[in-house]
């Protein structure tokens, strides 16, 4: 028997109090375990998940069940934000996430902005904040975990991306215009996540990287704006995670100005060291998705074993899992977890 | 070289790195109102620059948003001068084929790739994205490829990658394009398991490496 319940020791280790053991999560949304084989086993199936709260919620507690993971996280794309502020999305598969078909518009100066309160009443908004609201209520020792993708990928999936990162550059007024826009959305649909019983939201931005950025744009848009949305869910009281994909050297410095309750990193990050570095930091991560999909299991408790001896606070997935990987790879790593 | 036309190449190298698209344009017009050859002026101006920029890339001085930039600079400085090449300038460059199996918009990666092979001297078709793995060995057929680059953002898709190559060897067309591939979950190991040509981890090593395959 375990001192805590999930719910317990994800969100003590996210506040810095004591706790048995790291927990084993894998938050959702760009980071989600919705994989092909629990849903063959289980009828409930993506795409249909997408758009169905009732599907969704089954699908996020089905993951939790079958693989050991100790939260339940939705949705299981990154394609909700933009659908809403006006970017035609392609559906996607069982096996394929939705993603971008075309971005709403063709530069930062063209963007069209709307009242926040009015864009939450359409597109998958009420699908997650209703999935939410029945996962809080039948699962009260689960953390629900909801996602967002993060301000500077959300603008990156309403503005042509090509011309977004060069507007970084040549017209820097519109572009914070747009990104600060972006973030006001974020944060209004954020609320109605907490509202429905959302306790921890996971943000994932995977454009707002160092190798993508480079380290002035990475301090003029994406500390700030992550920054932004982070104090504005703080202030619903909720925790917050948030990933940075890719390599990190370029702008490792600044991790600690983001304000975040834990950060999450892909596998090529040293957690150990960036940890030593910055004491103050609660780190999350970041066992390779290859090797997980890999179906070599003695490795991946092996890692596994290593992440949780060199101290990583929360044990996850370094990055978005293949919808191929399997679930005894999945229950490999949460065993280990479980069993130290 | 004369000192006016090695002072017009260096502007232009210089404008592309300083992202500065208006120079490149001006300093181009100047170029053809002094009679300087346009080919000698993309090669060692404008394609120079953009060496310049690459190096920075790799350096980590320059990121994608400036790469970006500069290479806006160097192709309407490319505009200008087009019209001014000699028929056999035009021909003769080696063709690349590339696209993406499947992804989204943010197929940058692919971009970029375009960008540093077409500013290395490199023909490059691109098919855009979500390109089923015929159409790839079509393409490269119908303009005489020397080279297929295929990338993809999606561990689920990286199937297609195999499924090309598949292709080639039971059309037995393998031996005539060299195949080479990237993106987000591809590694060495994976190209030397599906038998491709190379794997390159970025634009500037997908440069590097079509170089080699075709030299």
């Amino acid at each position: 028997m375990s001192a805590f319940s999930p719910k317990e020791r994800l969100l003590r280790v996210l506040d810095k109090e004591k706790i048995d053991r790291a927990p084993v999560v894998c938050p959702g949304g760009m980071m989600n375990a919705a994989i092909v084989e629990v849903m063959n086993r289980t009828g409930h199936t993506l795409p249909e998940a997408h758009h169905d709260d009732t599907l969704m919620a089954e699908l996020a507690f089905d993951v939790a069940d079958y693989t050991g993971f100790e939260n339940i996280g939705i949705p299981f794309c990154m394609t909700v934000e933009a659908e809403v502020l006006g970017s035609d999305i392609d559906k996607g598969s069982l096996a394929c996430e939705p993603k971008i078909r075309q971005e709403a518009y063709p530069s930062v100066s063209q963007v069209e902005f709307k009242e926040p309160q009015a864009l939450l009443r359409s597109g998958r908004i009420n699908t997650v904040v209703q999935a939410a609201y029945r996962l809080a209520r039948k699962h009260p020792d689960y953390p629900i975990i909801g996602n967002l993708t993060g301000p500077i990928s959300t603008a990156a999936s309403i503005v042509d991306p090509m011309s977004f990162l060069k507007e970084l550059r040549r017209d820097k007024e519109n572009a914070h215009r747009v990104i600060d826009y972006v973030s006001d959305v974020l944060i209004a649909y954020a609320q109605l996540m907490v509202d429905a019983g959302v306790k921890v939201i996971s943000i994932g931005d995977p454009t707002a990287t160092g190798e993508i950025l480079g380290p002035k744009m990475f301090e003029e848009y994406a500390v700030p704006y992550l920054n932004k949305v982070i104090d504005g869910i703080h202030e619903l009281d909720a925790a917050v995670i948030v990933h940075i994909c890719g390599k990190m050297q370029s702008v490792r410095h600044m991790i600690p100005l983001i304000k975040g309750d834990a950060i999450s990193t892909d596998a090529m990050v040293n957690l150990k060291r960036l940890k030593e570095d910055y004491p103050q930091l609660t780190t999350m991560g970041n066992l390779s998705t290859y090797l997980l999909e890999s179906g070599n299991y003695e490795d991946v408790s092996r890692h596994t074993r290593r992440l949780v001896g060199d101290g990583i606070d929360i044990i996850a997935p370094a990055c978005g899992l293949s919808t191929s990987t399997t679930i005894q790879a999945l229950q490999a790593m949460t065993q280990t977890v479980k069993e130290l | 070289m004369s000192e006016l036309k090695a002072k017009l190449f260096q502007d232009l190298s210089d404008a592309v790195v300083d992202m500065d698209e208006e120079k490149t344009v001006e300093t181009s017009h100047r170029v053809i109102d002094e009679g300087i050859d346009a080919y000698e002026a993309i090669e060692k101006g404008l394609a120079h620059g953009m060496d310049r920029v690459g190096e920075l890339f790799d350096q980590e001085e320059y990121f994608i948003p400036e790469v970006l930039i500069c290479s806006d600079a160097m192709y309407a400085g490319v505009e200008v001068l087009k019209p001014h090449l000699k028929g056999d300038e035009q021909g003769e460059k080696k063709k690349v084929v590339i696209g993406v199996i499947e992804g989204d918009t943010h197929d940058i990666g692919k971009n970029l790739v375009k960008i540093m092979l077409e500013t290395s001297g490199f023909d490059v078709f691109d098919l855009g994205r979500d390109i089923p793995p015929q159409q790839f060995v079509d393409k490269a057929k119908e303009v005489g490829a020397h080279i297929i680059g295929l990338s993809t953002l999606m561990t689920t898709t990286m199937d297609g990658m195999r499924e090309v190559v598949r292709i080639l060897e039971e059309t037995n067309l393998r031996e005539q394009f060299k195949v080479i591939v990237g993106g987000g979950p591809i590694s060495q190991s994976f190209a030397d398991k599906i038998g491709a040509d190379g794997y390159a981890a970025n634009a500037a090593d997908a440069v590097r490496l079509a170089r080699k395959l075709v030299s």
